[in-house]
């Protein structure tokens, strides 16, 4: 397959253009993104979008990478074709990422001799409408320019983003105008196109796609302290308490988040709230009471890179082992990592049902990357996600303990029915009242105990794809990065093995990996515990490729990894 | 007196004596003089002896972790703002460990009547000093005595423009359920700290020294009046208890002003598919 070759002769191939846009906090590259996101889509190319960005709202350098394509794309690439600078910081910032063949734009005040880089006149032509911030919009233009796309595409993008669009067209022509006219420089061939297929897409972003699975799930309640990356989540619900009748309120701290959660539960809401690692170790306690009160919890972890504040903006999937272990005394919990936008909606909707259904904390665990990360994707019909109710009417004999075989209780909630609910965290008899007599803590062990062997009917089987002997095994996020970094190295020896439900795992069904002679763990931390988790499965791994820099995995520097990890096998 | 309140086969887990008898009985007449419906009442307690109450009263309860309980009774009535909910506990559960949902809840102004038994010392943990002991008071740990400055819940409560703060002192009864009725009637956030002698580890402030040293609010007293009772919060020896304010202004709740639609449980509430579709398809 020569899919990713720039070998643009034959009209068929598939192909794909990396854009790096850089520039400080405020040059508005995110803004940048939007517009041109929206404007390839529109013209009928897949897209894909991951931003990296520093911690700060003004000044720094951050970069967004635009990919793209004429088949559908779900990954980063570390190397770009084309690299927009908005300011000389973004100069340097994104240097180790050009090649010889990148084409660097750069404004016409600096110029950098080591590769070929095209003087635009950026500053100027924005401040000859005012300002300097026409910038972003400037190089929207010209990049269209340059490929020669229809203008009209992205003055129509442009009229969705801008309050002042009439401005930011015409800077935006101006920019058109210049892109046309730069001549001699050997641009990569754009992709030839359906824009039949690509309009049927949709374009948002993890975070957007967990929201819905959320909505799908009937979430109605949020209760959240903002924290990076998982902010996302709660400005999306705030948006949507605007369409749908849902609670939410920004909590004193995270402790108060998943309290307010408890009690949203216990009230007869499907509630939710959403934090990262430090903010989800404050929960620990509260995790707890979920576990022993078994009120139903759905909390949206988004991971970023730890110990402490860590990097605050940046991605790592290195809380598998806070998520497993928070909260003291054993209890139920599930774990869920969506990889891709689809399992986003899904497992977001499956976090509540399942939360429901067994009364335990469900943790939805994604990622500063996933987080940020615009992808595309299909139709989704969400007539066929049901919102149901676990709960029943009391009856006056009702006992919120109730010992049953499979250990799950029947719940009620407070004025519904003639019973009273007494949810204790203190251990408790059938009805709720505080014991400490042993048999009775016993039979409310085992009880809990149950309600975990129950889940195991639940569990969901990873996905594995390829008839390799070698199983590239990844979790969460990387799932599109994986099966991209597979199809470049296009080896019948590797298969990709992708796991979504994380915990708790199912011993026989993870017997279908025995079938790979060797295995592959692919984690974007520095402890692999996703490989530990196997282990105890009697899983072995074989190599562990590991990265905890900051950046989730780029599908050809993963390519390579793994090309090298190959050699350690025989 | 029926014992409409009292719950069956319970084992109360309080010293003989304690405070903490008189409180449980007092909430338990309230509620049936007021005839609260039970099954559309909770009781949302934390952590400590005071917070045991709620397995004593015939009610609906939510038995949270400690200092949580404000939280817990915050999200019960996001998500049904019909139930009355009461949160309960004692002095280190509500000002020490639960401190910053103290503040947060009274800004809020969340509808919940809000119990603190207020015994100046840690029982449940034998003993130490507690947010509000006075200074001076010795304890296994304060060995030297007590060195902070006391807590006073009533005037941080007012800073925060609490609709209704209150304070009472079980030894006097009778006086404690006008106030405590007072609380369940206020339409927003109401204080009621209550004294209560701990007759174990505290021999300090006793049911004698409580009596010695506070004194109820005559009608001199304009409870309408912010500054007045500002002032009040700040007396001692003798401490003043009765309604030090309350704002007789319609004063909107919380949970009135997150709801969408009208205040119904959000067990009812589920998404309109076809928005919902609608909504997915402009992306």
């Amino acid at each position: 397959m020569k899919r990713f070759e720039k070998d643009f002769s034959e009209s068929t191939h598939q192909v794909s253009i990396s854009i790096l846009i850089g520039g400080a906090a405020g040059l508005g590259v995110g803004t940048l993104e939007k517009i041109l996101s929206d404007a390839f889509k529109s013209s009928g190319y897949y897209v894909f979008c991951t931003k990296e960005f520093m911690s700060r709202v003004r000044g720094g350098s951050n970069t967004t990478l635009i990919r793209i394509a004429n088949f559908a794309l779900q990954a980063p690439c570390w190397e770009v074709d084309i690299a927009v600078a908005l300011d000389a910081l973004a100069v340097e910032h994104m240097k180790d990422r050009y090649t010889k063949s990148t084409l660097l734009f750069v404004d016409e005040s600096f110029s950098e001799k080591d590769f070929s880089t095209i003087s635009v006149a950026m500053k100027e032509s924005a401040k000859k409408f005012g300002s300097a911030r026409y910038v972003n919009t400037y190089m929207a233009g010209v990049l269209f320019g340059v490929f020669q796309l229809e203008k009209i595409t992205l003055l129509r993008s442009i009229e969705k983003y801008f309050q002042d669009e009439e401005i930011n067209k015409e800077v935006a022509e101006l920019g058109y105008e210049t892109g046309q006219k730069i001549e001699n420089i050997t641009l990569p061939k754009l992709p030839n196109i359906d824009i039949k297929e690509v309009q049927k897409l949709h374009l948002m972003d993890g975070t957007t796609a967990c929201g819905f699975g959320f909505l799908a799930g009937g979430c109605n309640m949020i209760t959240a302290y903002p924290m990076s990356p998982s902010t996302g989540v709660l400005n999306f619900m705030a948006s949507m308490t605007k369409e749908f009748d849902i609670s939410l309120e920004q909590s004193e701290d995270e402790i108060a988040s998943l309290m307010m959660t408890l009690g949203g539960w216990y009230g007869g809401a499907r509630a939710m709230t959403s934090t990262s690692g430090g903010g989800f170790a404050l929960m620990g306690e509260a995790l707890s009471l979920s576990g022993m009160t078994e009120t139903p919890a759905v909390i949206y972890l988004a991971q970023r890179p730890g110990p402490a504040t860590g990097l605050p903006t940046r991605s790592e999937q290195g809380d598998l082992n806070l998520a497993l272990y928070s909260g003291h005394g054993p209890f139920p919990r599930v774990l869920l990592a969506p990889g891709s936008l689809e399992e986003c909606i899904n497992y977001g909707y499956l976090a509540f049902e399942l939360a429901d259904k067994y009364q335990i904390p469900v943790i939805v665990l994604s990622d500063q990357y996933l987080a940020d990360t615009i992808m595309m994707i299909g139709d989704i019909d969400f007539s066929s996600y049901e919102q149901r109710r676990y709960t029943l009417k009391s009856a006056e004999d009702y006992e919120r303990y109730a010992d049953t075989a499979n250990g799950i209780s029947p719940r009620a909630i407070p004025g519904f029915g003639k019973g009273l609910i007494c949810a204790v965290g203190d251990e408790h008899d059938e009805r709720g009242q505080i014991t400490e007599e042993y048999k009775m803590r016993e039979q409310m062990v085992s009880k809990r105990r149950r309600k975990s062997d129950a889940l195991l009917k639940e569990v969901i089987a990873p996905i594995c794809k390829g008839d390799g002997e070698i199983a590239i095994i990844g979790w969460g996020s990387s799932r599109g990065v994986i099966a991209e970094a597979l199809e470049r190295l296009d080896d019948k020896r590797l298969s990709h093995v992708h796991f979504a439900w994380i915990h708790p795992l199912s011993f026989e069904q993870l017997r279908v990996l025995d079938k790979y002679k060797y295995k592959i763990v692919v984690e974007n931390n520095a402890d692999a515990a996703f490989a530990d988790q196997l282990k105890l499965h009697d899983v072995d791994v074989n190599v562990k490729i590991l990265q905890s820099n900051g950046f989730s995995f780029f599908a050809d520097q993963l390519e390579g990894m793994i090309e090298e990890s190959l050699k350690e096998l025989s | 007196m029926s014992h409409l309140f009292d719950r069956e086969n319970v084992d109360v887990a309080w010293c003989p004596g304690c405070g903490n008898f008189g409180i449980l009985k007092l909430i338990k007449e309230v509620l049936e003089e007021l005839k609260v419906e039970k099954n559309n009442t909770v009781i949302v307690s934390g952590i400590g002896q005071a917070a045991k109450t709620p397995y004593y009263v015939d009610t609906n309860m939510f038995g949270v972790l400690h200092g949580r309980a404000l939280p817990a009774a915050t999200g019960i009535k996001m998500a049904n703002p019909e139930l009355m909910v009461i949160a309960e506990g004692g002095d280190g559960d509500m000002y020490g460990e639960g401190g910053n949902h103290f503040i947060h809840t009274i800004r809020r102004n969340v509808n919940i009547v809000h119990i603190v038994h207020n015994n100046m010392v840690y029982g449940l943990t034998k003993g130490q000093a507690s947010p509000t002991s006075q200074k001076g008071f010795e304890t296994k740990v304060q060995v030297n005595g007590v060195i902070n400055e006391p807590f006073n819940p009533l005037a941080v409560a007012l800073s925060l423009r609490a609709g209704f703060v209150s304070r009472v002192n079980i030894g006097n009864a009778e006086h404690a359920k006008g106030v405590l009725k007072a609380a369940f009637m206020h339409h927003g956030y109401a204080l009621v700290d209550i004294f209560q002698p701990c007759v174990i580890f505290n021999k300090t402030n006793t049911y004698q020294w409580f009596k010695d040293n506070t004194y109820a609010l005559d009608e001199n007293h304009d409870s309408n009046d912010f500054n007045a009772a500002l002032q009040k919060a700040f007396e001692v020896m003798p401490m003043p208890l009765g309604v030090l304010y309350q704002n007789k202004n319609s004063v909107v709740t919380f949970e009135e002003q997150i709801r969408k639609s009208d205040a119904k449980s959000l067990y009812f509430i589920t998404h309109d598919v076809s928005r919902l579709q609608n909504l997915f398809d402009s992306y």
